[in-house]
C-alpha cells in the first residue's frame, strides 16, 4: 500500500490506543478523588504525567495535604490532561489527531469504522472540563474509552485485513507497550523507599490501581489471589502471554504483525526491526530478572522502553520514509 | 403541509410547477408527498439529512483567518425533479459539446485550424492564461483531453442555457451521490414510487473512462487519484473517489519520476502509476514546467505525460477552453468541427475586449452579470441589479483599466425550485451541473450536482458563498 496511508494508519492505531489507556488512568484517578488519601492522588498525577513522559503544567506537583488544593489541583490537572488543546498527550489531542488519520485515510478503513470515529468525535468536541466536572468525570473517561473499544471491535469485525490493518496494530501494540513500560517504570521508581509501612500500603494499593488500568485485576485474583504483592503483579504485567493488556503480548502481537507484512524497502532498517521485536520478546519471556533482583527488572524494563522507541524509528526508516535510492 | 404561500413568479422558471400554479405532471407524485407530511414531519425530515452529512463527515474546508476548518454544505431535503424527455434533450447536447470541446483542445495544440480559418482571434486563445504553449504537439489517448467534465447549466423559460464548461478540476459529484443517499433514505416510499434513474454507477463509469484512457492501452493500469492534500476545500470528495476506484490516493510527494515513468512509494517499494486522475491545478502539477514553487506536484510529471507514459486526467491546458472569453465561441466550435447546429445554448456573451462590447457593458452595467475571464467560485463578479452605485463606479472603473479580462452576460432569472425554508416551502434559485465522462466513449450519468442559493434573492448557487445543495431526480419515461 501507499507508504503514507500505512504511516497514518499506523499512527492512528498509536493516538488512538494512547487517548484509550490515558482515559483509563484517568477515569481511575477521577474515581480516587473521592476517597482516597492525598499522597496517592499525587502519585497517580505524576504517574499519568510519567507515562506519556510529560511534565504537569509548572514543571512539577506540589503535595498539599489540604482538600482544597487537591480539588483545584486536580482540576488542573485533569483538564491539561483531558481538554487542552495545546497539550498533544491529552485525551482531546490524542482522540482528534486518531480521527484526523482516519479522516485522511477513511479511504484505506471501513465506513462503519470512520462513522463510529466521528460520531464519538463530535460528540467529545461538544464538552469541556467544566461540564463533566460538574457531573460525573469517572462517566466522560468511561464512555470515550469505551467508544474507543467500540472502534477496535467495529474495525476487528469490518475491515480488510490488509497490510493496512497490519500497520494499524502495529501502531497500537508498539503505543502498548510503551506506554505500559514508562508507567510500570514510573511506579517502581515510586516504590523505592522501603520499610515504611504506610508508604507500602500506599503501594499496594497503587499496584492494585495499576493492575485495573490494565484490565488486569481478575486475572491477577485468578492467578495469584486476593492480596496485591507488587512482585507478582508486576510478574503478570510483564510476562503473561494470556492477558490483553501485557508488556508480553503486546510486543509478541508486535512481532507478529510484523512478520505479517514482510519484507521492506529498505531492507535493512526492516530486517533490524525484526531482529529487535524478537529480542524483545526474548527479555520478557527468557530473561526477565526474577523478584529477588529488582533493580535488575527496572533496568530490563528501561532496556524495553528504550526498544520501544528504536522499533518505532526502525518501522519509520523501513516502511514510510524510506530514500529514494532504496526503491528497487 | 401546502404551498398556499408559495411566491410563484410567472417570469420564473418553476421547476415543480407551471406558471397557473399547477404541479408539472412529473413532478405531482412529489407534490402530493409534500402536501402530505406535516410541519414537524418535514422538519424532521431535514434534521435527519443534515446530521446524516455530519455523522458521516461530509464536508468542505473552508480557508478561515486561522485554522482550516470542516464544514457541512447545507442540504435541502426537497429534491429537484426532471421528466425522462427533458433530461434526454440536455444530454444530447452535453455529448456534444464535449466532443467540439475537445476537438476545439486538439486543434490549438496541433494546426490551430479554427484560428488560421478566422473562427476564434488568435488573441483569445493565445492571450488566455490558461493557455499552456507546453502541450503543444500532445496528442491524448483517444484524443480526450477532457475526460471528466461537470457543466453548470441553468434554466430559465426559454429553456436550458450553459453557464460554463468546468474542463480543468470540476467538483461536486461526491455531493451528488451523498443527496442521493440521503434523499432516499429520508424519502423511503416516494423514491420507490417514483421511477428515478440511478446514479450510483458513477465510480463504475469514471473508472471505466480511465482504464480505456491507460498509456498504449494497457490491461489492467494502475490508477492513483492526485489530491492537493488535506486541506483543500474538496478532498472529501477526493478520498471518496479514490475509495469508489479503489486507487490510491496521492500527493505530489507520493509520486516520483525515474526513467520516464512515474512511481508512487508504497511500502513495498516503488509501484509504477498509468493513470493519473489528478485534481490539482495545471499551475501546481509540475514545479520544472509551470510554478516552480510548487510543493504540490511532481517535478517532471508532464514530461513523461508528454512521451505518453503516463495519461493526466484531464490532460494539462484544458484550462484554455473553458476560459469564460473562449465559452463564447463553443456554439461556433460545434459549428466550425460537427458541422451541426448546437443543441444547448450558451449565455449571450459581451467580451470586453471588444470596445462595442465594452461600451455595452459599461452602459448597461445596472442590468449585467459582469465577471472575470479566469475567476471562478462566485467569486470577483458584479451582480449589476444587486450592486448600489457605489460598488457599479468602482468595478468599471475595474473593468476600463484592463477590459481584455472581463465579460458581461445579461442577467438572467435562473430558475427555481421549492425549498424547506423556517419551516415554509419557498422558491429559491437553482442550477445544475452534470457530470460527463469522456473515454473511448462518453458516459453521462443521469443525474447531477443541484446548488441552490439559499439566501432569499440570491443568484449566488457557490457553496463558499452561501450556496446549498439538494438531490436532483431525473426519472425514467
Amino acid at each position: 500500500m501507499l507508504a503514507r496511508s500505512a504511516q497514518g494508519l499506523y499512527w492512528m492505531g498509536r493516538y488512538l490506543e494512547r487517548a484509550q489507556r490515558l482515559c483509563v488512568l484517568l477515569g481511575l484517578q477521577a474515581e480516587a478523588l473521592v476517597d482516597r488519601p492525598v499522597r496517592e492522588i499525587y502519585f497517580g498525577w505524576s504517574r499519568i504525567y510519567d507515562s506519556v513522559n510529560r511534565h504537569p503544567p509548572g514543571d512539577s506537583l506540589e503535595l498539599f495535604d489540604n482538600d482544597e488544593f487537591i480539588l483545584a489541583d486536580s482540576y488542573t490537572l485533569a483538564d491539561d490532561l483531558t481538554f487542552e488543546r495545546a497539550n498533544p498527550d491529552s485525551v482531546w489531542s490524542c482522540f482528534a489527531l486518531g480521527r484526523e488519520n482516519a479522516r485522511q485515510m477513511r479511504h484505506c478503513i471501513s465506513a462503519e469504522m470512520w462513522t463510529r470515529l466521528n460520531l464519538a468525535y463530535l460528540r467529545i468536541q461538544k464538552l469541556d472540563m467544566e461540564t463533566i466536572w460538574r457531573t460525573s468525570p469517572e462517566s466522560f473517561y468511561a464512555e470515550t474509552a469505551a467508544e474507543i473499544d467500540t472502534f477496535a471491535g467495529v474495525a476487528a469485525s469490518t475491515m480488510y485485513r490488509d497490510d493496512g490493518w497490519q500497520f494499524m496494530q502495529l501502531g497500537c501494540f508498539i503505543e502498548r507497550a510503551q506506554l505500559l513500560a514508562s508507567l510500570l517504570l514510573a511506579q517502581l521508581s515510586a516504590d523505592t523507599p522501603v520499610g515504611d509501612t504506610a508508604v507500602q500500603e500506599d503501594s499496594d494499593a497503587e499496584w492494585a490501581s495499576l493492575l485495573r488500568a490494565c484490565h488486569a485485576f481478575e486475572a491477577y485474583h485468578r492467578r495469584y489471589g486476593v492480596e496485591v504483592q507488587p512482585g507478582q503483579a508486576l510478574d503478570l504485567l510483564v510476562t503473561d502471554r494470556l492477558l490483553p493488556n501485557s508488556l508480553g503480548r503486546a510486543i509478541d502481537m508486535a512481532a507478529t504483525e510484523l512478520a505479517a507484512i514482510g519484507s521492506a524497502p529498505d531492507t535493512r532498517s526492516g530486517e533490524a526491526a525484526q531482529r529487535l521485536a524478537g529480542r524483545m520478546g526474548d527479555l520478557v519471556h527468557y530473561d526477565w530478572p526474577d523478584r529477588a533482583a529488582p533493580e535488575d527488572r527496572e533496568a530490563c524494563l528501561q532496556q524495553l522502553s528504550d526498544y520501544c522507541r528504536e522499533l518505532h524509528n526502525l518501522v519509520t526508516a523501513a516502511y514510510f520514509d524510506y530514500p529514494v535510492d532504496h526503491l528497487s | 403541509m401546502n404551498f398556499d404561500n408559495y411566491n410563484l413568479d410567472p417570469a420564473i422558471y418553476d421547476e415543480m410547477f407551471l406558471p397557473d400554479g399547477a404541479p408539472r405532471e412529473y413532478c405531482r407524485p412529489l407534490h402530493e408527498e409534500l402536501t402530505r407530511l406535516s410541519v414537524a414531519e418535514l422538519g424532521s425530515i431535514q434534521e435527519r439529512v443534515t446530521r446524516s452529512f455530519s455523522n458521516e463527515g461530509i464536508t468542505f474546508t473552508v480557508y478561515g483567518d486561522e485554522e482550516a476548518e470542516e464544514r457541512i454544505i447545507p442540504i435541502d431535503c426537497i429534491p429537484r425533479v426532471m421528466s425522462g424527455a427533458d433530461w434526454r434533450q440536455l444530454e444530447a447536447g452535453l455529448a456534444q459539446r464535449i466532443k467540439a470541446l475537445n476537438l476545439f483542445l486538439d486543434d490549438v495544440y496541433g494546426e490551430s485550424r479554427i484560428v488560421h480559418d478566422g473562427v476564434i482571434p488568435e488573441e483569445v486563445v493565445r492571450g488566455c492564461p490558461q493557455y499552456r504553449p507546453e502541450m503543444r504537439g500532445f496528442a491524448p489517448p483517444h484524443g480526450a483531453w477532457v475526460a471528466v467534465c461537470g457543466t453548470d447549466l441553468i434554466r430559465t423559460n426559454d429553456g436550458f442555457r450553459v453557464l460554463e464548461d468546468n474542463l480543468r478540476v470540476p467538483s461536486g459529484v461526491s455531493y451528488m451521490l451523498a443527496n442521493r443517499k440521503a434523499a432516499k433514505s429520508s424519502l423511503r416510499r416516494l423514491y420507490r414510487g417514483s421511477r428515478v434513474r440511478e446514479v450510483e454507477d458513477y465510480g463504475r463509469a469514471l473508472l471505466d473512462t480511465l482504464r480505456e484512457l491507460a498509456p498504449g492501452g494497457r490491461a489492467e493500469p494502475s490508477i492513483a487519484l492526485l489530491t492537493p492534500g488535506v486541506y483543500n476545500s474538496a478532498f472529501y470528495e477526493h478520498m471518496f473517489l479514490a475509495h469508489e476506484l479503489g486507487a490510491e490516493l496521492v500527493e505530489g510527494r507520493d509520486l516520483l519520476v525515474s526513467n520516464g515513468f512515474v512511481y508512487m512509494r508504497t511500502t513495498a517499494g516503488r509501484r509504477r502509476v498509468d493513470v493519473i486522475y489528478r485534481r490539482v491545478d495545471d499551475d501546481f502539477i509540475d514545479p520544472l514546467v509551470f510554478r516552480p514553487d510548487s510543493l504540490l506536484g511532481v517535478p517532471g510529471l508532464i514530461e513523461v505525460c508528454k512521451r505518453g507514459n503516463v495519461t493526466l486526467v484531464n490532460a494539462p491546458g484544458t484550462g484554455v477552453a473553458d476560459d469564460k472569453s473562449v465559452y463564447a465561441y463553443v456554439p461556433d466550435m460545434v459549428r466550425y468541427y460537427m458541422a451541426e447546429e448546437p443543441l444547448l445554448a450558451n449565455v449571450e456573451t459581451y467580451l470586453c475586449r471588444r470596445p462595442e462590447d465594452l461600451e455595452y457593458t459599461l452602459d448597461n452595467l445596472p442590468d449585467l452579470v459582469v465577471k472575470q475571464v479566469g475567476g471562478s467560485g462566485g467569486y470577483g463578479m458584479l451582480i449589476g441589479p444587486h450592486a448600489t452605485p457605489e460598488e457599479r463606479e468602482k468595478y468599471a472603473k475595474e473593468v476600463r483599466a484592463d477590459p481584455s479580462n472581463f465579460i458581461s452576460q445579461p442577467t438572467l432569472a435562473l430558475s427555481r425550485s421549492p425549498c424547506l425554508i423556517e419551516g415554509r416551502f419557498e422558491p429559491r434559485h437553482v442550477d445544475l451541473r452534470p457530470f460527463v465522462l469522456h473515454g473511448q466513449e462518453t458516459r453521462i450519468v443521469p443525474g447531477a450536482l443541484c446548488r441552490v442559493a439559499l439566501r432569499r434573492g440570491s443568484l449566488v448557487v457557490n457553496s463558499s458563498q452561501g450556496g446549498g445543495g439538494k438531490d436532483f431526480w431525473v426519472l425514467e419515461d
